[in-house]
């Protein structure tokens, strides 16, 4: 029963780096209605370019931080352009297939100019484990798991209160009734996007300050835990994504412990099918489920 | 012709198979980024076939491809719920599982004092029909186009046919087609069914041609490129992914320029291609254009101009008019 | 206030508008009928700014607003309550009401006396104030729409079939908000297919068929008009 209860603690510790990357992700998803596949490639160069300044310069972890959310902006805002604002509304399918190909360049990319396995990340706290009510917990776990909720209260606070807020909303629900508004809903994206790539960033930065290194397969690690984790919660809420990256992250852990490490992503892909054939809202999307499905059919 | 020319030109034909099925998949409205399931599938069938039990190369084959069919079966029921976005999703996840699956499972058997048999994440060695029965890779790759052939004509049958109207009515709005009568259960499973098997001789050729297997060839990466293929080349005809799959492997396989940032350019040139024609190549216009002008050509009337085609696998919304 | 011109509009090779002209004139309710796959919505997203016209001029106060964009065209004074009353559903009534008003929504105390004048007017809504748009019924829905619209103080009010759908009774009562929101100065254009309710509030009519505007008159011309009364009025023998 305790290592239950430790792999659960364990899995949301683990699964706050997943909420994290879900959080940008959904925001995407929901303003836009499309995948953008090229998600955890563009967190991968801002961190690239963190490991960079850091290697050159000897940067401290501010700084290291900095640099990756400016680079994850800037890849994200290329993103957006090239694959997403270019492509006319509805040919979503051609927006995420060239997301896709942004990729494979955005990962070529980063393995040409880093070429090695493995590259050095400043550490935030380092490895200090704690002791509470008999459970252990890493304390960069801790801080990530702190990160994870403060950023989704702050981002429900912004979506919630502010004018930009309500648009961004008015946009996922309805982009065109929000053009009717006087919205500028290629605006709102583009925002909504940068937003969504600080975010990725600072994921990113928090995840490979944990790892302490960071190698050129964290583009579709990041891309794929973040999609499980959204799908889980709920596509297009951020409430759902930190959920659904909490239950990723048990979920593997207690497949790893009771089954074997090899069948950690089988598990996870399996409750991921499951999810899609009976509960394609994920935790809490249910009535968004309900609405894309109305919305696909034309009236 | 030599020797690498030949290989290229084998490579080009079997990633066709998963490429039209993924195409099928496509014009029936369903985006799929798990067809490599049924090409994974079927490469472990029918190797264990010929490999393990004996069979000939041709049983093999159909083997592999009826397996593919009968997985592909199963995975239409729980998927037929699943719309737009949360079936490619879904699919991918299958896809995923399969491979996982791969990675863990062993069957092994012994054959002349040998372990063969498939060895989780070590793969599938060891099968060598091909090579033991001195098929020359000229004679193999005229079997792959031989396959290929069939099945192009296969869709040639179904796009004039009754059942390809039907598969592209539902591509276009399933709804309306539901209330034609069309019964969308049947044809979804079937289409689901026919792309497993079409990607299942795809498996089936790549196996007897590598001689070997390892399941990380299935990734996700082979799924999304099956898809683009067909985006790529054009979603008009059934040649469309063909082109797809030349274009990426003839091209830039060939070219030695661009080896190291192969991707770069690739990519690059993927994404702005998919901003002008984000139906690809050979799209339903193109392809209306050019069946019109062979028409003339021929001396044929001029049909009239049905209205001009955008499916769309989204939520409808509103478009721009052109200038 | 407004004149149309000759537009022209296409999806790709198919010109939905095939040369439309008409006007609205201030202060009054201008109807346009027409059969569906006419062109009327089309005309709607066109003036709206969300599609754009092949040809063809749109005059807002003398100012040409074709091809503008659609927050250009909301901010010179012209508000839609589009087809399908498009209400953001998860949002609350209070929430779209402000999404209304996103445009303005520096002015906050202008805002706020608009929302106060809005949820008196249709108290239906104040009722249900915080709940989810939704969750309201067809009329109801209606009714947001047409408040959402006028958050924005237009000068031209268009509605979009304002009685799709809609139980014969609501359907009187929203006639009657039509025709109260004129009287009380604000201009309207109006796309309907229910004539009969049309011709009780409006004062000039269009008929649009396939794109062109064929017909042009007072109620008077529309009943005397025989097209019209038998394809859109029911009436004379069949």
């Amino acid at each position: 029963m305790i290592d239950f209860i430790q792999n659960s603690v364990d899995g949301i510790m683990i699964g706050s780096r997943y909420a994290l990357l879900a959080i940008g992700f959904t925001l995407i998803f929901g303003v836009m209605r499309r995948l953008n596949l090229s998600y955890g490639p563009s967190i991968m160069i801002g961190v690239f370019v963190g490991t960079f300044i850091f290697i050159e310069f000897k940067a401290g972890w501010m700084a290291v931080a900095a640099a990756t959310l400016v680079g994850a902006v800037i890849a994200g805002i290329y993103v957006e352009r090239l694959c997403f604002w270019a492509i006319r509304q509805g040919a979503a399918l051609a927006s995420m297939v060239s997301s896709f190909a942004i990729w494979m360049q955005l990962e070529e990319f980063v393995t040409l100019s880093f070429p090695d396995r493995t590259y050095p990340f400043p550490p935030l706290t380092g490895d200090v484990p704690l002791k509470i009510a008999g459970i252990s917990i890493q304390l960069s776990y801790l801080v990530m798991f702190a990160m994870a909720t403060t950023l989704m209260l702050a981002l429900n606070l912004a979506l919630y209160r502010t004018r930009f807020g309500l648009a961004v909303r008015a946009v996922s629900e309805n982009p065109v009734a929000a053009r009717f508004m006087g919205i500028n809903t290629s605006r709102v994206i583009f925002f909504a996007f940068v937003v969504a790539s600080a975010l990725g960033g600072f994921a990113g930065f928090l995840i490979a300050a944990n790892e302490q290194q960071v190698t050129p397969l964290f583009g579709l690690w990041a891309t794929f835990k973040g999609l499980i984790a959204m799908m889980l919660g709920g596509m297009g809420s951020v409430p759902g994504a930190i959920l659904g990256g909490f239950l990723l992250g048990v979920i593997e852990r207690q497949a790893t412990w009771y089954l074997g490490a090899e069948f950690r992503d089988l598990v996870a892909y399996g409750l991921l099918f499951v999810f899609l054939a009976f509960r394609p809202g994920g935790l809490l999307g249910q009535r968004l489920a309900e609405r894309e499905r109305l919305a696909l059919r034309r009236v | 012709m030599d020797e690498h020319t030949i290989q290229v030109l084998s490579n080009i034909g079997m990633f066709s198979f998963i490429a039209l099925s993924a195409y099928l998949l496509l014009i029936t409205g369903e985006i799929s980024f798990g067809q490599q399931a049924f090409f994974a599938i079927s490469a472990y069938a029918s190797g264990i076939a010929t490999a393990m039990w004996g069979w000939g190369l041709g049983l093999g084959i159909l083997w592999g491809a009826l397996v593919a069919a009968a997985a592909a079966f199963l995975l239409a029921w729980p998927t037929l719920r699943m719309r737009g976005l949360y079936f490619a999703i879904g699919t991918l996840a299958f896809a995923e599982m399969i491979r996982l699956v791969f990675e863990v499972w062993t069957y092994q058997v012994k054959i002349d004092g040998e372990l063969v048999g498939p060895d989780g994440s070590e793969g599938f060695r060891g099968v060598r029909y091909a090579f033991e029965n001195d098929i020359s890779n000229l004679e193999y790759m005229l079997l792959i186009y031989g396959l290929l052939a069939v099945v192009l004509v296969f869709f040639f049958l179904i796009e004039r046919s009754r059942l390809g109207a039907i598969f592209r009515m539902l591509g276009e709005d399933e709804l309306l087609a539901e209330m034609q009568g069309v019964n969308r259960v049947y044809y979804k499973v079937l289409a689901t069914v026919m792309s497993g098997f079409i990607a299942g001789i795809g498996g089936a050729l790549y196996i007897h041609l590598n001689t070997y297997v390892e399941p990380k060839v299935f990734n996700v990466m082979l799924g999304v490129h099956s898809l683009a293929y067909g985006l790529i080349g054009g979603l008009g005809t059934s040649l469309g992914p063909l082109i797809g799959v030349a274009l990426d492997i003839g091209l830039l396989e060939s070219t030695r320029l661009f080896t190291g940032f192969r991707m770069v350019v690739f990519g690059g040139l993927v994404a702005v291609l998919l901003i002008v024609r984000p139906r690809g190549l050979l799209d339903e216009d193109v392809v209306y254009w050019l069946k019109r002008r062979a028409a003339r050509w021929l001396g044929r009337s001029k049909k009239p101009r049905p209205a001009r085609r955008r499916p769309s696998i989204s939520a409808p919304e509103v478009r721009d008019a052109e200038d | 206030m407004l004149e149309v011109r000759d537009i022209v509009t296409a999806y790709g090779k198919i010109e939905a508008l095939k040369g439309v002209t008409l006007s609205a004139k201030e202060n009054q309710i201008t109807c346009l009928l027409g059969p569906n796959g006419a062109g009327k919505t089309t005309l709607m997203m066109t003036i709206t700014g969300i599609l754009r016209p092949r040809a063809g001029s749109i005059r807002f106060h003398g100012d040409e607003i074709a091809g503008a964009p659609a927050p250009q065209v909301v901010k010179r004074g012209i508000a839609l309550v589009p087809e399908n009353r498009l209400v953001f559903a998860d949002m609350t009534v209070q929430e779209n009401l402000a999404a209304g008003a996103y445009l303005r929504a520096r002015d906050k105390a202008g805002v706020a006396e608009d929302l106060e004048r809005m949820l008196t007017r249709f108290p239906r809504l104040r009722e249900r104030s915080t709940q989810a748009a939704g969750t309201l019924s067809g009329g109801e829905q209606q009714m947001l729409a047409v408040a959402r619209a006028l958050m924005t103080r237009p000068d031209l009010l268009l509605m979009d079939e304002p009685s799709l759908g809609l139980a014969p009774l609501i359907v009187d009562e929203i006639f009657e908000i039509i025709a109260e929101l004129n009287n009380d100065g604000t201009s309207i254009f109006l796309v309907e297919q229910n004539a009969h309710k049309a011709l009780e509030v409006a004062h000039r009519f269009y008929l649009i068929e396939q794109g062109k505007v064929t017909f042009e008159g007072t109620p008077g011309d529309v009943a005397e008009d025989e097209v019209i009364q038998r394809a859109y009025l029911g009436s004379g023998a069949v």
